[in-house]
């Protein structure tokens, strides 16, 4: 059984229409990170998902049960962290944890505080007001608030937005500590480094639908690859390949990028021109380029 | 069970917020402190009652009642600071996200609202005790001197609540209580009516705060009847104000949350 199934859903805002077919599944005890710009449509997934608003159309099962129907069940077993840290800052980190304790009706708050605190590296500040705490350390007891209660799935509203890289490192760890545990982790962010580290799935969300969706690995392989071509002296040969292939060259002309698939025709044509190939190199994907020709594909209209 | 034990929780975390809070305490409890010994000792003899210049005493007499309301009013500026907060700091979806009942969520905010109003009110009370107050009351008058403040609290609760949740920011949540301290202030609470001009005098009498000044005044000073006009009329306002802000406070609320 998934984790997480959302089946055609569909959220409009009036005439806006933010999600326009979503279909997704995401597996129990995985990282899953939904990636996509500013206003793409990631909080309002999440709050249909954390049973906080309402899709429009249709359906959306969390362990296996209707959002519809379970709501009460399901907001036992799930946590979120939203996008704002969520924190009471004339509190102290411990009353602030406290007080999500009480609300889940937990038996023994006290260990459970005490446990998740030193796990999360939170022991030293936890009789601190949260107002003197930091960017960082106050996301991180955003986080230790939604681990109170042992609930099976955590959804992570961009966690590490406008934090500093040591910090994010840090909450890189807790998060694949989570995930260690045996938790589900559903993760939003706009950086594609952390969806490359992070994620043992993602998806990308563009234009309110899944564009691209697998293994940080399976992306980067089915994406369109390209080779460097060397040559071992600038020829004025060259010019013979189809400008149309050539994606990118250096300025002496002794080196150029082409799609894998034309790497053949190239070769053939160079080799016809008695130029002395040096060598041919694939060159390794990057996220970004991937994502950059999804939208790029996708504005324009393909 | 579970939901009264959740009530509590949320209860006592804004409570707790509110006295801790400099700003809040100096302005609902503070203020309204020197207000009362300010409208008392500096301009209480010089205001005419009955023709006369008024004793401090006197004056003290008949502007209590007017302050008791005037520390509740204050009070409901910060209901709707803290339910903003509570929406635009994002820890209303985190709420929603866990396994808690709607009305407890808002019902916090309510009850600790109205506790908190009271508990401003009774410190304006001490106070007039201390200055040397006597009320002339009744058990029964007692109890339903109670019972008005907490009506009056609980209405001015209510009115708070679409406002807050409206509000983007919040410094724009609290703009609705000038408008309750402006009605307290154009009223019969701390100048008799007689010397205003002709079209205040008229708004004065018609407007809800001056009923709710006089039945005040009438239960604290052994005066009251449930059919003398002020009754009636407070009556009347504070349920049409309830009916009227429960159904906005719910059409607000419901655009928050999804009942599931
Ligand atoms: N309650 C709402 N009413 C109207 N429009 C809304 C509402 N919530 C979101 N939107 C709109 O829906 C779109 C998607 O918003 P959403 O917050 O889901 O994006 P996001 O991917 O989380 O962006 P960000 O990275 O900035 O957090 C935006 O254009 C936003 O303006
Ligand atoms: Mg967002």
């Amino acid at each position: 059984m998934d984790a997480i199934t959302v089946k055609h859903v569909r959220k409009s805002f009036g005439n806006h229409s933010v999600l326009k077919d979503m279909n997704l599944a995401v597996k129990r005890g995985e990282i899953f990170t939904l990636l996509g710009e500013n206003g793409s449509g990631k909080s309002t997934l999440i709050n249909i998902l954390t049973t906080i608003s309402l899709a429009d159309d249709g359906e959306v099962q969390i362990m296996g049960h209707p959002i519809m129907s379970d709501a009460g069940l399901i907001r036992e077993n799930i946590s979120l962290n939203s996008q704002t840290v969520t924190l009471d800052d004339e509190f102290t980190g411990y009353q602030n944890l406290l007080i999500i304790a009480e609300l889940r009706l937990l038996k023994n708050a006290k260990t459970e505080i005490k446990q998740i605190s030193e796990r999360l590296n939170l022991t030293s500040f936890l009789n601190k007001k949260v107002g003197k705490y930091s960017g960082g350390m106050k996301r991180r007891l955003d986080i230790a608030m939604s681990l109170l209660g042992n609930p099976e799935i955590i959804f992570l509203d961009e966690p590490t937005t406008g934090v500093d890289p040591k910090n994010r490192v840090e909450l890189w760890n807790i998060i694949k500590e989570i995930r260690d545990s045996g938790k589900t982790v559903f993760l939003t962010t706009q950086y594609l480094d952390e969806a490359d580290k992070l994620s043992d799935h993602m998806g990308f969300l563009n234009d309110g639908k899944i564009v691209l969706y697998g293994t940080p690995d399976e992306i980067k392989k089915n994406a369109r690859r390209f080779v460097q071509i060397n040559v071992d002296s600038p020829n004025v040969n060259l010019v013979n390949l189809p400008e149309e292939m050539i994606i990118s060259k250096n300025n002496k002309g002794t080196s150029f990028v082409v799609d894998e698939r034309n790497t053949d025709i190239c070769i053939k044509i160079l080799v016809n021109e008695n130029v002395s190939i040096h060598s041919v190199v694939p060159q390794e994907n990057s996220l970004e380029e991937v994502f950059f020709n999804v939208t790029k594909i996708d504005s324009e209209g393909n | 069970m579970q939901s009264i034990k959740q009530l509590m929780v949320l209860t006592k975390r804004i409570l707790k917020q509110n006295l801790t809070n400099i700003d809040t305490v100096i302005t609902v409890i503070l203020m309204p402190l020197f207000m009362l010994m300010f409208f008392v000792y500096v301009l209480g003899g010089n205001i005419a009652m009955d023709g006369v210049n008024a004793s401090t005493g006197e004056y003290l007499k008949y502007a209590l009642p007017g302050f008791l309301l005037v520390a509740m009013a204050m009070g409901s500026a910060y209901t709707a600071v803290r339910i903003n907060l509570d929406k635009t700091k994002g820890f209303l979806k985190r709420l929603h996200s866990l396994p808690i009942k709607r009305w407890v969520i808002l019902g916090s905010h309510v009850l600790a609202s109205v506790i908190f109003m009271i508990i401003s009110e009774s410190v304006v009370l001490i106070a007039g005790f201390v200055m040397g107050y006597r009320p002339d009351l009744s058990v029964g008058n007692f109890a339903l001197f109670v019972a008005v403040s907490l009506l009056f609290a609980f209405t001015i609760t209510l009115i708070a609540i679409p406002f807050s949740l409206k509000a983007n920011s919040v410094e724009s949540a609290g703009g609705f209580s000038y408008i309750i301290l402006m009605l307290l202030f154009v009223s019969s609470a701390f100048i008799p009516m007689d010397g205003m001009i002709k079209p205040v005098r008229w708004f004065a009498e018609n407007q809800p705060m001056t009923a709710l000044v006089g039945i005040t005044r009438d239960l604290l000073n052994n005066n009251f009847s449930f059919t003398s006009s002020n009754s009636l009329q407070s009556f009347v306002w504070l349920i049409g104000l309830i009916i009227l802000f429960s159904l906005l406070s719910y059409r607000r609320y419901k655009m928050f949350s999804v009942k599931l």
